[in-house]
């Protein structure tokens, strides 16, 4: 068996039930003479399985509804799966498209929060906090209420926190696609330390110029089922070729 | 299913029991300081600030005295109805805040649950841990008042800390369930005052059960109540209002069973909360 792996999915299944009433009320009950809601089962994922390695950026394309997020998702553990396994070194962590931790509390107490929920001593948030804030680029706006911060400064902010204690296995889910030149450049130099500690990154993204940048190889998911995985540049071309003819 | 030389293990089984609450120990800072945090933005803007964790219990005893001490006289049987009141409101109404805030705490908290990964137990605990602190010094000041009323400190005194500590454990088992509910139900919501307004009247706040309960059946039904144990309990140490066998029963198995069930209930839909 292949020493390098880091994550280890097997034939995953993931599929949503998605109900097309809402939860019923009394009224429903006694009309129909039925508690049970009706649902709709959503296949998002239908058998992927993938490797992924030490050192190694992987990107993750797709069309919207691909199950991009829900492969990410589902590789944190922490979404039942339908059949398949799902192995790892250690739990990775997932990056999403960010919203406030406390939108009413300063970016400094919001540093703190996500600090110590991840896992840190207060005393070892505040040895960072600086380093922390110099990374996000946001020494100017730190104290300032998290509702004010745009989304950009959000997913700056957040990246920050996530990363401030390298992660073995880093998932991102489009948190890089909003942020700019600056933020780009910082983010990459993050996944490029990583990588260089014999982590793995998966980067789920719309941005072909963002998989052309950091991604060793690319794993196209289309419709819950993995389509290619392999060379960049030719599982870009293919996807966009695919993209154009539709 | 593993990995033949065990470098890989299963993501998707959650952690068991012991594993999830060592990882929580861990953590436990979050569930201290963040309360903190929150408490003090909780009444900033208003006049009276952090004071206000002691009027409201102040101004309820206050209210429920002029009218049942004063207007109405309910204090039959009871030789210090002030300092019986005193006890059974602050009580009461630690538990109250307690359960009505887990409520909510996960639904307050979607923002922080999808973007880090922790043990979601961090949250009622946090929520626990915060109303206790509040607590904390009405309860300083509810034993001056007692004192104030004409009790003097007895060796009954030392009992109280151990009540309050069943009365803690029951709070947290409460706490959880009510967190794990109030997630798949947002109707538990609308519910908990009028729960709260029942378990009110049956924790005998504002009247003695023992002078006004005539029927034994009755007056047994009453130790079913967790916080007419703790109270009851209480005010024998304080007020020394007299205590059955069945309530210190009562109470013992509330605080030992209530986290038991709590915990197994959270622990269980741990994946689904806040999804």
């Amino acid at each position: 068996m292949d020493p390098s792996v880091t994550v280890r999915v097997r034939d995953a299944h993931v599929y949503y039930r998605v109900y097309e009433d809402p939860v019923p009320g009394l009224k429903q009950i006694f009309a129909q003479g039925r508690a049970r809601r009706r649902y709709r089962t959503i296949r998002a994922l239908r058998g992927v399985s993938l490797d992924l390695h030490e050192s190694e950026t992987l990107g993750l394309i797709g069309a919207n509804g691909a199950g991009k997020t829900t492969l990410l998702s589902a590789m944190t553990g922490l979404l039942p799966l339908e059949s398949g396994s799902i192995l790892g070194r250690c739990r990775p962590s997932l990056l999403g498209v960010s919203s406030a931790l406390r939108p009413a509390l300063s970016g400094r107490r919001n540093i703190l929060i996500g600090g110590l929920a991840l896992g840190f001593t207060r005393a070892e948030i505040e040895g960072r906090v600086d380093e922390i804030v110099d990374f996000s680029g946001l020494r100017d706006a730190i104290d300032r209420p998290m509702r004010t911060y745009s989304s950009g400064m959000r997913a700056r902010l957040h990246f920050a926190i996530a990363t401030a204690r390298i992660p073995e296995i880093l998932l991102i889910d489009e948190a890089l696609a909003v942020g700019d030149e600056d933020f780009r450049h910082r983010s990459a130099q993050r996944i490029d330390e990583i990588t260089s500690a014999a982590g793995s990154v998966v980067l789920g993204t719309h941005v072909m110029a963002e998989i052309e940048h950091h991604c060793d190889r690319v794993a196209w998911l289309d419709d819950g089922v993995l389509k290619a995985v392999g060379d960049p540049g030719e599982v870009v071309a293919a996807y966009l070729a695919s993209t154009g003819s539709r | 299913m593993s990995d033949p030389d065990q470098r890989l293990y299963d993501l998707t089984r959650p952690p068991s029991a012991a594993a999830y609450l060592s990882e929580a120990w861990r953590r436990r800072e979050f569930a201290i300081l963040v309360p903190a945090q929150d408490l003090r933005a909780q009444n900033m803007g208003t006049v009276l600030g952090q004071l206000w964790h002691i009027a409201n219990p102040a101004l309820l005893v206050g209210v429920y005295f002029l009218i049942f001490g004063v207007v109405i006289d309910t204090s039959r049987g009871v030789e210090n109805f002030l300092g019986f009141l005193i006890v059974g409101v602050v009580l009461f109404h630690l538990t109250q805040r307690v359960v009505q805030d887990s409520a909510v705490c996960i639904s307050r908290n979607l923002g922080l649950i999808r973007s880090v990964q922790f043990p979601r137990i961090l949250l009622p605990a946090a929520t626990l841990n915060g109303q206790t602190a509040a607590f904390v010094p009405a309860l300083v000041l509810a034993m001056a008042a007692v004192v104030a009323t004409g009790e003097r400190p007895s060796m009954r005194w030392l009992v109280l800390p151990a009540v309050l500590v069943a009365q803690f454990m029951f709070n947290f088992g409460a706490a959880l369930l009510v967190a794990r509910i109030g997630t798949s139900l947002s109707d538990l919501q609308q519910l908990l005052p009028h729960l709260f307004r029942l378990l009110f009247y049956a924790s005998g706040v504002i009247f003695s059960v023992e002078a006004f309960v005539t029927s034994p059946g009755w007056r047994r039904a009453f130790a079913l109540n967790p916080i007419y144990d703790v109270i009851t309990c209480a005010r024998w140490c304080l007020v020394g209002e007299s205590v059955d066998g069945w309530v210190v029963v009562g109470l013992l198995a509330w605080c030992i069973a209530l986290p038991v069930i709590g915990f197994a209930a959270f622990h269980r839909s741990e994946q689904r909360l806040g999804a």
